[in-house]
This record gives structure tokens, C-alpha cells and sequence, in this order.
């Protein structure tokens, strides 16, 4: 593990029931960086990611996080910590506003204290979640309501915010912008952890990537060099 | 003549209008627990009466061996059902509820039963009511009488319910409330612990349910199987008004006070709690969420 790894991951294993997702998993996430993991559908990116916010626990393995052990903390006890996760499908309280929305994302004890100074940066991110507060989040779109997401992530404050398949169902245009906030968010000191099916796009914004398959990391580097890796072209460029 | 005899019977239902929102005053008080139980747990709690008549008796203990101003009690009244009713949860429903919210409602269902007898064994089955030197005072507004208690009660549930709104606000509890019902997980994810949500709102709705003792015991006498029927008025309250919301209680309460009083004076006393449950048949037929749920 080298010094500056703000999150370690060492060598984990995760089950449901008997059924074992990921095995040995190694990974590291420096301040600063933007990593993504990347792999094909059921590789186990989401459990990963679940594992890493608290909502599963690992069977062996630990996890470290600003050079404490937070493997046996609950989900809830680990956003307080710094580790804000949003989650696949955007899961927004559908009856509530999106301002409601954003301000349950400050929940945590200690981001309360910032709500203000984080709603205004989140509105200066998406100007329209500021003209859109008082809607109901349901009603809308799937692009906004993953920028509600993400502002709802940042309302926690954290130290890494960890986004799954952010791309999902989105248009390439809302696509685009929303990687070119993402990279705003990381200029604001923001560590960023992306799982991405999405895979082209996302090595090319993204400093180092993991490649998971099959409950396995078979593959990490740097996002650039990655991207030449024949292996990848083979997998998923189909080339 | 004829006016005069309008006016007449018009001036003899004021006494019937003010006496049943009064009334419906402590319907509401007691109503709360029970709606804030369901509203956050989706559980009927089914020992909900049998508790505020245990709250009756634990005042009533209070007041026979200390001399205490039974509103005095109140004050170490609510932390302790606070505590009883976190643990309660914790150590009682929390587990059942993991099974299954059948599991829980049987749970509720044998602390009735404990309840019930226990009080029965504490206090005997005697016909208890707390006296204190205002119980019995009435004033005068125009040709109405009102009992002072009843002025309390419906106070008290003003009170109660700015008091309850606040506490849920400032803590941020009503926005964990609201989100763990909405979906548990991602509650979690934004750092609500939604079993520590569900003791707290069990401690505050034992809490309720102690003034709700406190008020009552004030208001009528009590037995140890008065619950039973305070649990049905309190089920009634809620589905009327719509269950989990706190003004759909309030609106509750009215209604199944104004009901009973006009019904009683309309058709006599069988009309007391026939048009109140009638009422509840009507509003669960045309508005089954009820008139303030959603």
C-alpha cells in the first residue's frame, strides 16, 4: 500500500449467501484521482462499490479509509466518515422535491454544519436543480435526476464521492456534461470512484482504471495506458 | 314563534359542538403515538391503549402516595416512557420486525396482554380516576358549560402536536423518518440509521401515550381493560383522518368528537359511538387513504 492511498482495499472477498461475487480484490484510490472501474455486466462492480459504502460486508479482506479500518462499519456510520456512494439507478426519494432531495444528502452529522456552502456549490454545478427545487423528483428527467443524485452525494461532503454507472440510460450529451462536472468536482479536491460499463468514455476521463472480471481485478494501470491494452479492445471493442 | 324555535334547538347544539371538539382534543392525544408508530413503522400497535391506560395508573400511583400535581408528573413522566418505549423497540419489535411485520404485530399483541394483566394484578380491577383539586371545575361561556378538563385536553393537544412537529424538525428526524420509509437502503447510504429512527419514534410515541394516560385519567375514570376501547378510538381517529399524518389525526379527532357528541344528542345515547364508527365506514368507503392521506 503506498502512502498517499486515501482508500485501500485488501484483498477482499464477497459473498451472497454461498455464491462468492468477488474474490481477492485489491485496489487503491489516491486524493485527488479520478478511478474508474470498468467491466462488463454481473462482473461484480455494483457489490464492489456496496462493499466499499458498508451496505455488504466483506468475508475476508479489509478496507481502509484515511488510515482507519472501516471494513465492519454500517453504511450509515461510514458517509459520516467521508465516503459518500451514488448509487446504481440514481435511487432519489421519489415523493420528495429536490431540494428535499439534496438536503437529506447533508443527514450526516457533519456535513450539517456546511449545508448552505454545499447546496450553493451544487447549484452552481447544475444551475437547473436551482430552478427545478420545488419539483417532485420523479417528474424528472433521467439526466437530471442523476445531476440530483450526484448534488445529493456532494451535499454529504465528502472526502470520495463513488458513483455507479452514471451513464446508464443517458443520452451521449447529458453523457458528456456530466463527466465535464465530474472533473470540476475533482478541481475542488474531490476524489472520484466510478464504475462505468460505459468503457471508452470513461478511460478517457478517468486518471487509473481498474478492470474487474468476474469477481476479479485482471487488469489496473493508468486509464491512458490502459485504453491501448489489446485485451480491452478484444473484450469490449469487440476489434 | 316559529324562529324562536330555530334558534332554540340551534342554541342547544352549541353545547354538543363545543363539548365534542373538546373532546376530540384528547382523542387526538391519544391518537398520536399510535399514528406516529404506523406513520415510521407500519405497524399497528395494538398495545398502544392498554399502555396509556398504564400511564393512567402509574399517575395514579403517583398521586395516592406522593400528593403530586398529576401535570407535575408529567415531567419525569415523559423521559421514563421515552426510555421504556426505546427499548421496548429495541430489544422487543426491532427483532419481531426483522421476520416480519406480522411477527410485530403479534409482539404488540402479547405486550397488550402483559400490560393489561399486569395492571390488573398492580392495581386491582377497581374503577380508578385521578383527582386532583381541578378536575371537577366547570365554567360558564353563554349557555354552554364546559368542564374545565376537557378545556385542558384539547390545549394539551395543541400543544402536544407543535411540540412533537418541532422536536421531529429540529432533530432532522421527520426528514429520517420520511426516508427510511421510502426506501431503507439508500436512507443508509445518506447516514440515517433507520433502527435508531424507529427507537426514537417508539420513545416518543410511549411518551405520547403517557400524557395521553395522564389527560384521560383526568378526564374519565379507567379500569385495566379501558385500553381496549381507547386503542379502537384511536384506530378510528386515525383511519378518518389518514394514517401517519399528523393534521389527518388532528381532523380525526374532531370529527370523531363532534360525531360522538351529536350523535348522542340526536339519537340518544346508543348514537354516541355508533356515529363516530359510522363515520369511519363512510370515510374508509368513499376515501379508503383516508381524508388527509395520501
Amino acid at each position: 500500500m503506498s502512502e498517499d492511498a486515501l482508500l485501500h482495499l485488501n484483498s477482499i472477498d464477497v459473498f451472497y449467501g454461498s455464491l462468492q461475487v468477488l474474490t481477492g480484490i485489491s485496489l487503491e484510490v489516491k486524493s485527488g484521482e479520478i478511478v474508474a472501474i470498468v467491466g462488463a455486466n454481473g462482473a461484480g462492480k455494483t457489490t464492489l462499490l456496496k462493499t466499499i459504502s458498508g451496505v455488504l460486508h466483506p468475508a475476508r479482506g479489509s478496507i481502509e479509509f484515511a488510515g482507519e479500518d472501516i471494513t465492519n462499519l454500517n453504511a450509515y456510520e461510514i458517509v459520516d466518515r467521508g465516503i459518500s456512494h451514488v448509487p446504481e439507478g440514481r435511487r432519489l426519494f421519489p415523493e420528495m422535491t429536490v431540494l428535499q432531495n439534496l438536503i437529506i444528502g447533508s443527514y450526516n452529522c457533519h456535513a450539517r454544519g456546511k449545508r448552505g456552502e454545499n447546496l450553493a456549490r451544487v447549484y452552481e454545478l447544475f444551475p437547473i436543480l436551482e430552478e427545478r427545487k420545488n419539483q417532485l423528483a420523479k417528474t424528472l428527467s433521467g439526466g437530471q435526476q442523476q445531476m440530483v443524485a450526484i448534488g445529493r452525494g456532494l451535499m454529504a461532503n465528502p472526502k470520495v464521492i463513488i458513483i455507479d454507472e452514471m451513464s446508464l440510460g443517458l443520452s451521449p450529451l447529458i453523457v458528456k456534461e456530466l463527466f465535464r462536472v465530474l472533473q470540476e468536482i475533482k478541481t475542488r479536491g474531490i476524489t472520484i470512484l466510478l464504475v462505468e460499463q460505459n468503457v471508452w468514455q470513461t478511460l478517457h476521463e478517468a486518471d487509473r482504471a481498474y478492470i474487474i472480471e468476474t469477481g476479479r481485478i485482471t487488469l489496473s494501470g493508468k486509464a491512458i495506458d490502459l485504453i491501448e491494452e489489446e485485451e480491452i479492445r478484444n473484450a469490449y471493442f469487440g476489434a | 314563534m316559529e324562529g324562536f324555535e330555530i334558534m332554540d334547538s340551534l342554541a342547544r347544539l352549541a353545547s354538543p359542538i363545543v363539548i365534542g371538539l373538546l373532546m376530540g382534543g384528547l382523542y387526538v392525544v391519544i391518537a398520536l403515538g399510535l399514528s406516529l408508530v404506523f406513520g415510521v413503522m407500519k405497524v399497528i400497535n395494538v398495545a398502544h391503549g392498554d399502555l396509556v391506560i398504564f400511564g393512567s395508573y402509574l399517575a395514579y400511583s403517583v398521586i395516592t402516595m406522593w400528593g403530586l400535581n398529576p401535570l407535575l408528573w408529567l415531567l419525569p413522566s415523559l423521559p421514563l416512557f421515552f426510555i421504556l418505549g426505546f427499548l421496548i423497540e429495541k430489544y422487543l419489535l426491532n427483532r419481531a420486525a426483522k421476520i416480519s411485520a406480522d411477527a410485530a404485530l403479534i409482539i404488540a399483541f402479547g405486550l397488550a396482554l402483559i400490560v393489561q394483566n399486569a395492571s390488573q394484578i398492580i392495581w386491582t380491577p377497581q374503577t380508578r380516576s385521578l383527582i386532583t383539586d381541578f378536575t371537577m371545575t366547570t365554567f360558564k361561556i353563554g349557555k354552554v358549560y364546559i368542564p374545565l378538563m376537557y378545556l385542558l385536553d384539547f390545549v394539551a393537544a395543541l400543544v402536544v402536536m407543535v411540540v412533537v412537529h418541532q422536536f421531529l424538525k429540529r432533530t432532522y428526524l421527520d426528514q429520517a423518518i420520511t426516508a427510511a420509509s421510502q426506501d431503507r437502503q439508500t436512507a443508509e447510504l445518506m447516514g440515517i440509521n433507520p433502527s435508531r429512527v424507529y427507537q426514537v419514534a417508539f420513545g416518543i410515541a410511549m411518551a405520547l401515550a403517557s400524557i395521553a394516560g395522564i389527560f384521560f385519567g383526568l378526564t374519565f375514570s379507567f379500569n385495566p381493560t379501558s385500553g381496549n376501547a381507547l386503542l379502537i378510538i384511536a384506530f378510528g381517529v386515525i383511519i378518518l383522518g389518514g394514517l401517519g399524518s399528523m393534521a389527518g389525526t388532528f381532523i380525526g379527532g374532531m370529527i370523531f368528537g363532534l360525531s360522538q357528541t351529536l350523535g348522542g344528542h340526536f339519537f340518544g345515547p346508543t348514537g354516541q359511538l355508533l356515529v363516530p364508527f359510522l363515520m369511519v365506514l363512510v370515510v374508509l368507503t368513499i376515501r379508503p387513504q383516508g381524508l388527509f392521506g395520501r
